[in-house]
């Protein structure tokens, strides 16, 4: 079966996260991305050993499944020799990525100006922390990003810390961004036959990530959306959570009278639908601490298969809120590929990925390997790709410019 | 400077914000993108369902969600309302839609009655759950699908409820925006047009890819549970502390040999200390013994001070801002990511801009979001060639308008 991106070809000089998963997208849909690396080390994320203080265990997921359906190419940039090589393999590619600080970039002599002038069909993307406007060289976590944007201030109860919105979240997300504008500048491409500059940055990616609440703060500055809100004080008690006998459930009910005289219906209350505090909408948001007491009260006399069952025979929509244990079991997930088995070489063995969450009918994404060894493709890229010959192959690999 | 997508027409019948979001990005890159809004049905999706969007002066969020496109209103119960999207679809690149399959096919606008009228169309839905599965049908919101895939018990400090972000939407909003494209290079390149499917379920996963998949890997309870603020492995990586005025400070330093002489002077730690003079000790025997350090260091000043001593050394750490702070941030209008905007009724306005920059196509807000109906008349004029009087009798036969028919 052909993939829709066969044919493209991507140097992805990134590292760690963020650039790695935008280029993962590409991969995965059948680009031919090559995972530049340096000689001694490679990836930092090759490194990672331990995930929120636990030990890694025994394969780098972190590392393998970023990197999936790619080839790995050793070079010293630091070398010019190496950024020679990195010229030839320049004109041969349709996409530039990488997520290195400006500096680094302009010591390898990787500038968009001088690649441009190699290769004027080239997309050179970047991944910049805070955006291609300013030189800001301060290092860009993902963490310390997203403490800028105040999304992390408005979660959570109030009084509670911060909540960072888990590992990588951010960095997640502007791959994505970057991915599409790589799509986007192929697109283009076509119709002028030129490349671009593109740069989608991590603190431009997540404050578009805050949008839901950070569109209407724009708007209103109304500290409804900038500040922790309880949950007894929902605005609509019947779009809230509730902690049922063994777990959580998130009940989305839009709170009109009709639907709360069917709520009380389903939870065999019939006589709350009457009861004054609670007879019309204002009222309910007017008393919702009240209100969500009462139904935390009622919600803990049953578990969740009980409620949820009660809700769906009811058309009232509900959810269990689980945890990564019963995704990690859940049939939907399975069934529509956002899990996959895939067979992992450092093991072994078969290991359960993240599998596919874009879906297409005709040319689907698929998972054929994970993340390569360090240098693996070195030799036969440069053999295939730039037609060279064994001997000048063992002189850079004397030069120390391939190990 | 042209836009990237414009020889590129998306119809669009989307009802939910990240649906409608996915258009917009490919509007704000040039595409055509018309909203085609069937005035048979009455029914409207209010953002303050919630609870927690009050009414606002301007709509932001259908602001957001609907710029840079067009608005046809249309009673598509009627056969000659119906023929007036059929033949839009014919003219078609994408269609892109929210609705769930059972609608698309009582409405004809399924995969094989779409290919009928283009053979080569792009369908991209928004789905709640995926298209296969046995919950494919269930109904379609953030908060549902957000609910079933596991981080919102991790993320607060244990005790304390689930908590719900609102994010994972934003990523299936930009799946099917990256999916619509891949389906258009595939067209490209072959000729044929496929379906696209990204859903909130998928998308609300993928926004907490590490922690699920190091549970695949490890599964180890402990990334079933959430874990406390001082429970960190690294005490210079992670955690949170709180300052003497109730702001938190985050420190982002992985490698703690290379930050560790600026950050023991700024604390006021001696740096030959021997329970921390390395980074074996630091996250090791003395991990735990460090934060509690730490956390009794940084509620003895405000976080301006943190702020400004954390800055001067250049170390990858923040006070964490509120929303306060990108709104007022000249660095995020130099990028375009916020705008500060002329609105034609509100006055100076401020909305979310583009996360991408392309140098030789850039986003551009061409217009803003449309009322219902506006862009009718001239879409039948001029991409129909519909004559003004067979305008006006459609309209004079309810089969136009820009309200709701009661």
């Amino acid at each position: 079966m052909k993939q829709a991106l066969e044919g493209i070809r991507v140097l992805d000089l990134s590292q760690w996260l963020q650039g790695p998963v935008c280029a993962q997208y590409l991969a995965d849909f059948g680009a031919e991305v090559i995972h530049v690396e340096r000689p001694k080390g490679g990836d930092g994320a090759r490194g990672v050993r331990s995930i929120k203080a636990l030990a890694i265990g025994d394969w780098n997921q972190y590392f393998l499944v970023i990197n999936r359906n790619k080839k790995s190419l050793a070079v010293d940039l630091k070398k010019p020799e190496g950024q020679e090589l990195f010229y030839e393999l320049v004109r041969k590619s349709d996409v530039f990525l990488s997520n290195f600080q400006r500096q680094n970039l302009d010591a390898w002599g990787l500038t968009w100006e001088k690649l441009r002038d190699i290769n004027p069909r080239l997309i050179f993307a970047t991944n910049s922390g805070y955006g291609h406007a300013r030189e800001i060289n301060r290092p860009s976590y993902d963490i310390n990003v997203q403490a800028l944007t105040g999304l992390m201030t408005r979660q959570g109860e109030p009084g509670e810390p911060p909540i960072y919105l888990g590992m990588g979240s951010g960095d997640t997300y502007g791959g994505l961004m970057s991915a599409l504008g790589i799509m986007l500048a192929l697109h283009e491409r076509r119709r002028t036959g030129r490349g671009q500059f593109l740069d989608a940055s991590l603190y431009g990616a997540q404050l578009f990530m805050a949008a839901p609440t950070l569109q209407p703060f724009l708007a209103s500055a109304n500290s409804l959306y900038s500040e922790q809100q309880a949950r007894s004080q929902a605005g609509n008690p019947l779009w809230n959570r509730y902690q049922v006998k063994d777990k959580w459930v998130f009940l989305c009910l839009e709170d009109t009278d009709e639907n709360w005289a069917a709520l009380c219906e389903s939870f065999e209350r019939p006589e709350l639908a009457s009861d004054v505090r609670f007879d019309s909408a204002a009222k309910r948001t007017e008393h919702n601490a009240e209100l969500v007491a009462v139904l935390d009260s009622i919600l803990q006399e049953q578990d969740s298969e009980e409620w949820i069952g009660r809700c769906r025979s009811s058309g009232i929509p509900a959810a269990p809120i689980q945890n990564l244990k019963d995704v990690s079991g859940d049939a939907q997930a399975w069934e529509n590929d956002y899990l996959l088995k895939v067979h992992c070489g450092e093991v072994n063995r078969e290991v359960d990925v993240r599998g596919l969450p874009i879906t297409l009918s005709k040319t689907p994404g698929r998972v054929e390997s994970l993340g390569p060894e360090l240098g693996q493709d070195t030799e036969l890229i440069l053999m295939d790709l730039l037609e060279m010959e064994w001997d000048r192959i063992s002189e850079l690999k004397e030069q120390g410019v391939i190990p | 400077m042209s836009g990237a997508l414009q020889d590129v027409v998306v119809i669009e019948t989307t009802r939910e914000f990240y649906a409608s979001l996915a258009g917009a990005l490919l509007g704000d890159f040039g595409a055509t993108v018309i909203r085609v809004v069937d005035i048979s049905d009455a029914r409207t999706v209010d953002h303050g369902r919630d609870g927690m969007h009050p009414p606002e002066r301007w709509n932001s969020l259908d602001e957001l969600a609907h710029r840079n496109k067009q608005s046809l209103a249309v009673n598509l119960a009627e056969p000659a309302g119906r023929e007036i999207l059929e033949k839009l679809v014919a003219g078609a690149d994408v269609f892109l839609t929210d609705a769930p399959s059972a609608t698309l096919d009582n409405e004809g606008c399924d995969y094989e009655s779409l290919c009928a009228l283009k053979p080569d169309i792009v369908l991209t839905r928004a789905s709640g759950f995926g298209p296969k599965g046995p919950d494919r049908d269930l109904p379609a919101y953030d908060e549902l699908a957000a609910a079933r895939t596991g981080v919102m018990p991790t993320l607060p400090q244990p005790g304390q409820p689930p908590v719900y972000t609102g994010v994972g939407q934003m990523h299936t909003a930009v799946m099917l925006a990256l999916g619509t494209m891949i389906a258009l290079h595939h067209r490209e390149e072959c000729g044929e047009g496929q379906v696209v499917d990204a859903s909130l379920f998928g998308g609300n996963m993928y926004s907490q890819s590490l922690d699920m998949q190091a549970y695949l890997a490890i599964r180890d309870d402990r990334f079933l549970e959430p874990l406390s603020r001082l429970d960190s492995g690294n005490p210079m990586s992670g955690p949170m502390y709180p300052s003497s005025d109730g702001r938190w400070v985050t420190l982002a330093m992985p490698d703690t040999d290379k930050y560790w002489p600026a950050f023991a002077e700024i604390m006021g730690l001696d740096v030959t200390d021997p329970r921390f003079d390395s980074h074996e000790k630091r996250c090791g025997e003395s991990r735990l013994e460090m934060m509690q350090v730490l956390d009794e260091r940084f509620r003895t000043r405000p976080g301006s001070h943190w702020k400004q001593a954390l800055d001067e050394k250049q170390l990858p750490a923040d006070v964490i801002e509120k929303y306060d702070y990108p709104a007022a941030d000249s660095n995020a209008e130099a990028n375009r990511y916020i705008l500060n905007l002329e609105h034609p009724t509100h006055g100076a306005v401020q909305s979310l801009g583009f996360p991408i920059h392309m140098s030789e196509s850039p986003a551009r807000l061409r217009r803003m979001a449309p009322c219902v109906g506006q862009h009718t008349a001239e879409i039948l004029q001029e991409r129909l060639g519909y004559a003004d009087a067979r305008i006006q009798e459609l309209e004079a036969e309810g089969i136009l308008g820009a309200e709701p028919l009661a």
